[in-house]
């Protein structure tokens, strides 16, 4: 048998068989490992996920003509420069004025589904229009019409004066409508009534040009300006710019809450760290006497270290392997509890919490053992 | 020359002299009662012989070299070279079977080896509890592992702490036997007691009091023959 | 006597004793740490949020509905406005403390030399108030547009310049008409002619880039509005909606006498409207639902990420001291094998043991609070520049776990050694 073998053979004798002893320590090491990795990984995808929550702000991009044509393709090319997955919504607005019992009111023709994701604020008594030929209208307009869900209302609107010939009697073009919500935001979006933009088209009779795109991007300032950049230089027709508003705001929010999870990162940590160092100080020094005993056979100081040193490194590798599991698990359900969404495994982090929970338990154990071996054995022999 | 010699040792803690000018000689192969009350200096001169502690003055010679002058780290390999230790307490690592006790002391000193090991074992008795943990060993059984514990590297010097002093008299007869078998091997045996029967049956039996040497009693009857039969 | 064992034992093993009551502090500490983060992080987010700007808007009961209406098609507005006196009242509210920061906005029609037309905005800046209660404030733009880059020049200051005729210019039209700060602009109102300096340029990355943002009353004597006001923006701190604010907000007098009670004397933002439209008349008040609804998503969440980070590091914490407990009880095999050889009782074994780790812990726990309260201000202080507030629910909370945590810890550890018989202890098999 080699020195070697011998070595690996008392080592895991020892953890064997002082099974409730190594357990104590282990499972100390574990929650250790565990609060290390568990924090690391909320504190990495903090941004992500709060990101997303941040998006209930609506959009934080807008697109405005460059020149004069601005289509919905023009919109669609300029947000081909965005990467897919950070594209929350997309809603185009084209805004033309229309009349509801003769009095003028702002229509605003988008996509639905775009606008619902680009404003998740908008509250909507009813349904959200999902047919042709319904509307959805906002408070202020409803209240000054009497108009409630579920009843039909004509729409009108006058075309182009100066495009008609000379003479000839302009008509209005007319829709019924049914309500289908009505709109409550506590802005300006209450005045006006919203309908999709294929009714538009057909209401004005007319393809016209988009006003303005909304988007909601997931992505933080320093990428948002990126995108900005990429967008303004590569596609002509699209002038971008980001809601300062929110984007400054988000930033200011984000990093506050980032630091926040930080500073309580590494006050938990550094607490727990101590608390496991304090655990292996007490495991090995109730070992004195078995130290005192080896060094009365013969061990010297150096192999004595290293054979205490390799079974609480082999406890702490351990402890760190369970950490990064239970740490992800943990991790995953604040983020699957808190932000409905699984979060990102980060390989990296389980190399890491091994090595500092390796380094942690060697680290602590070295000084009780430091400390008992520079003991005279026949005084710890002779101690009980 | 002698194996080991001490020459005017002295051990003084502030006032108290442990050890007040005692000079011993020890032949290779001889086996050395030391007796005397509690407080005797006995412990005291066990432990320097043992390299577990220095006197404060005077030479210790081991094989001829002086050891009294020697560091911490130096004295460690003197003893795992030269010294087997067998303790009243027993010590064994309560994790390790009994084997792993034995190969513990291999492993410091140079190779473990698992058969040499086992026959030491063979030769205390105990082949058969090898793999037995010390928990689940009687007293008598533990003593035995520390003294195949304590040979199992063919040491100069057996020095023994109150081996039996643990033991019920069954046990102190097989320990006793032990070290006659040891003795008859040539092995150089200093038992440390309090136990006249015990002191009574080796070569020479040297008396302790207030840190001199009292008394030095020539076993005449010494045969070199198991004394308990039974 | 037992009491001297119990000395014996705190002042003879001081070390191991100091080691336990170390690791009860450090868990202490974290529980009293944590917790006051905890409790405390709702209303510093809250105030961290405030950077969005209001979140309730106060209009003129007729106005909310048509005013925008007329805007686009260009006719003046329709005449109604909220008197400028009752601004004061918003700080009497129930929820008076509740309110951040508010401003109130004019929105005059102007034009410049060259007869374009042109929107002068009158609002607050800093504006200092003097309340009834004593209290005072500074409310205005300044930091309820927090957002606003100032590229050249300084925000205006109401405070150092009074009735002066200075401005803040939007970034585009400082631009088309080359203005910089230190630069005039004539602006005429419908009844009155102003020279305005130019003290900044901001960009606010919206509609607000166009205008001109002057003092209140300069905006007011421009078209002879004195004491009148177009809305009013309320930055309030609010309690994340339930479904009573729900229902409420949709008529509160569905609701019944002690909902409503409930509701009246909650912080939602429905409820702070409310009592708003109480104080200022004939107005309608409404929450800005991009602010409000998002400030109460983003508070759940933080707050609810604070609590799972508080567990998990309680956990830890109390299986760290229940473990060191437990080491160190067992330690004492042989003093308490001796104990029983010499005839103690198990009761009166367990009795000294568990007193001398329950002194053990309340110096360490006590020890631990203090540590937390000082990392709770490091954190409050590094990530909010604000004091945390500690409460006093923590106390119990912390004393009531430390002394859970020490008694899991150390019972099984007795039972253990109490079963144990004193010969098989003292012979250390």
């Amino acid at each position: 048998m080699t020195k070697r073998k011998m070595f690996f053979r008392m080592i895991v004798a020892s953890l064997m068989r002082r099974r409730s002893r190594m357990l104590v320590a282990l499972l100390s090491i574990a929650i250790g490992a565990t609060v290390l990795s568990g924090l690391v990984t909320i504190y990495y995808d903090v941004p992500r996920q709060m990101g997303a929550e941040f998006r209930n702000y609506g959009a934080n991009m807008i697109f405005t003509a460059a020149d004069k044509d601005f289509t919905l393709e023009d919109v669609n090319q300029g947000a081909a420069q965005i990467s897919k997955s950070d594209i929350v919504g997309i809603a185009p607005y084209r805004y033309e004025n229309v009349r509801i019992n003769e009095s003028p009111v702002v229509a605003a023709a988008t996509d639905m589904e775009g606008a619902k994701a680009a404003s998740p604020y908008w509250s909507v008594d009813g349904e959200w229009p999902s047919a042709p030929e319904q509307l959805l209208v906002g408070a202020n307009v409803a209240e000054s019409y009497r108009l409630k869900t579920g009843s039909y209302i004509t729409v009108s609107y006058t075309p182009d004066l100066e495009s008609a010939e000379d003479g000839e009697v302009v008509q209005d073009n007319f829709i019924d409508f049914e309500i289908t919500g009505i709109l409550d935001t506590g802005g300006s979006e209450e005045d006006y009534v919203y309908m999709s933009l294929e009714d538009m088209e057909k209401l004005t009779g007319e393809a016209g040009n988009i006003d303005v795109a909304e988007l909601s991007i997931s992505a933080q300032s320093d990428q948002l300006t990126a995108y900005m950049n990429k967008i303004n230089s590569n596609v002509s027709t699209v002038n971008a710019r980001l809601v300062k508003r929110v984007t400054a705001s988000e930033t200011t929010v984000l990093t506050k809450l980032q630091a926040l999870v930080l500073l309580v990162t590494i006050v938990v940590l550094a607490l727990t760290m101590i608390c496991v160092a304090t655990t292996m100080t007490a495991v090995v020094a109730e070992r004195r006497k078995e130290i005192g005993l080896r060094k009365a056979i013969g061990a010297s100081d150096g192999s004595i270290i290293k054979e205490f040193m390799g079974e609480s490194m082999l406890l702490g590798f351990i402890g760190g392997v369970l950490g990064s599991v239970l740490g992800f698990i943990f991790a995953q359900e604040v983020s699957v509890n808190v932000f409905s969404s699984s979060i990102s495994f980060k390989p990296l982090l389980v190399p890491i919490t091994i090595i500092v929970s390796i380094a942690v338990t060697g680290l602590s154990s070295l000084m009780p053992v430091k400390s008992a071996t520079e003991i005279d054995p026949a005084l710890v022999l002779k101690g009980e | 020359m002698a194996l080991l010699e001490l020459k005017n040792i002295y051990k003084i803690y502030g006032e108290l002299h442990a050890l007040d000018n005692v000079s011993l000689k020890v032949e290779k192969g001889e086996w050395v009662s030391i007796m005397g009350p509690s407080g005797s200096g006995k412990s005291t001169m066990m432990n320097i012989i043992g390299c577990m502690d220095k006197p404060t003055k005077g030479e210790v010679l081991l094989d001829g070299v002086d050891i009294s002058k020697e560091n911490a780290k130096n004295l460690t390999a003197i003893r795992r070279d030269k010294i087997g230790l067998i303790f009243q307490q027993f010590h064994l690592v309560n994790y390790l079977t009994a084997v792993e006790n034995v190969m513990l002391a291999q492993y410091y000193h140079s190779m473990p080896d698992e058969k040499e090991a086992m026959e030491a074992l063979e030769r205390v008795g105990l082949a058969d509890r090898a793999k037995h943990l010390p928990s689940q060993l009687s007293g008598g059984e533990q003593q035995r592992v520390c003294v195949a514990r304590a040979l199992i590297n063919y040491p100069e010097i057996i020095l023994a702490d109150e081996p039996t002093g643990n033991l019920d008299e069954a046990n102190e007869a097989v320990v006793v036997d032990l070290f006659h078998k040891l003795h008859n091997e040539g092995t150089t045996l200093i038992v440390v007691t309090h136990d006249p029967e015990v002191a009574e049956v080796a070569q020479r039996t040297l008396v302790l009091r207030s840190g001199r040497l009292a008394k030095e009693v020539v076993n005449e009857n010494f045969t070199g023959q198991i004394h308990f039969n039974e | 006597m037992f009491l001297r064992m119990i000395k014996g034992t705190l002042f003879r093993q001081w070390k191991k004793m100091l080691m336990i009551a170390f690791t009860i502090a450090l868990g202490a500490s974290l529980a009293t740490a944590m917790l006051s983060v905890m409790l405390d992080v709702g209303d510093k987010v809250n105030q961290e949020l405030k950077t969005y700007g209001a979140n309730i808007t106060v209009v003129p009961k007729e106005a909310s509905v048509l005013n925008n209406l007329y805007d686009v098609e260009g006719e003046e507005s329709s005449g109604a406005y909220l008197d400028e006196n009752e601004l004061g009242k918003i700080k009497t509210i129930f929820w008076a403390f509740n309110i951040d920061d508010y401003a109130p906005f004019i929105n005059v029609k102007a034009q410049l030399s060259d007869g374009s037309d042109i929107t002068v905005v009158g609002s607050w800046f800093n504006h200092h108030m003097e309340l009834p209660t004593g209290e005072q404030l500074d409310a205005g733009i300044t930091s309820m547009r927090s957002w606003w880059e100032i590229e050249d020049g300084n925000w205006l200051d109401e405070q150092s310049h009074e009735d002066a005729d200075i401005c803040m210019v939007g970034t585009v039209l400082a631009k088309k008409l080359g203005l910089k700060s230190g630069d005039s602009v004539t602006v005429k109102g419908s009844s009155s002619e102003k020279n305005l300096k130019v003290v900044g340029v901001f960009n606010a990355g919206g509609d607000e880039d166009e205008q001109i943002f002057a003092p209140l009353n300069t905006a007011q004597a421009l078209a002879d509005l004195d004491g009148c006001v177009d809305s009013i923006e309320v930055s309030a701190l609010t309690t994340p909606d339930n479904e009573l604010a729900e229902k409420a907000a949709k008529d509160p007098k569905s609701l019944t006498v002690s909902q409503y009670e409930t509701w009246y004397c909650t912080a939602y933002v429905s409820s702070i409207c409310y009592q708003i439209q109480e104080v200022i008349t004939d107005s309608v008040a409404s929450p800005v639902r991009q602010v409000a609804n998002s400030e109460g998503a983003i508070l759940e969440k933080t707050q609810l990420l604070m609590v799972l980070i508080t567990i998990l590091s309680l956990i830890g914490a109390s299986l760290g001291i229940c473990n060191l407990v437990t080491a160190s009880v067992m330690e004492r095999s042989s003093e308490i094998g001796l104990m029983k050889a010499i005839g103690a009782q198990n009761g009166s074994v367990s009795g000294l043991v568990l007193t001398e780790i329950f002194i053990t812990a309340l110096v360490g726990g006590v020890a631990g609070f203090f540590a937390g309260c000082g990392f709770a201000q490091i954190i409050g202080h590094t990530v909010f520049s604000s004091a945390i507030n500690i409460r006093p629910m923590i106390i119990p909370i912390v004393a009531v776990l430390v002394v859970l945590v020490t008694l899991i810890g150390s019972i099984p550890a007795i039972r253990m050694l109490l079963r144990l018989s004193p010969a098989e202890v003292l012979h250390g098999r």
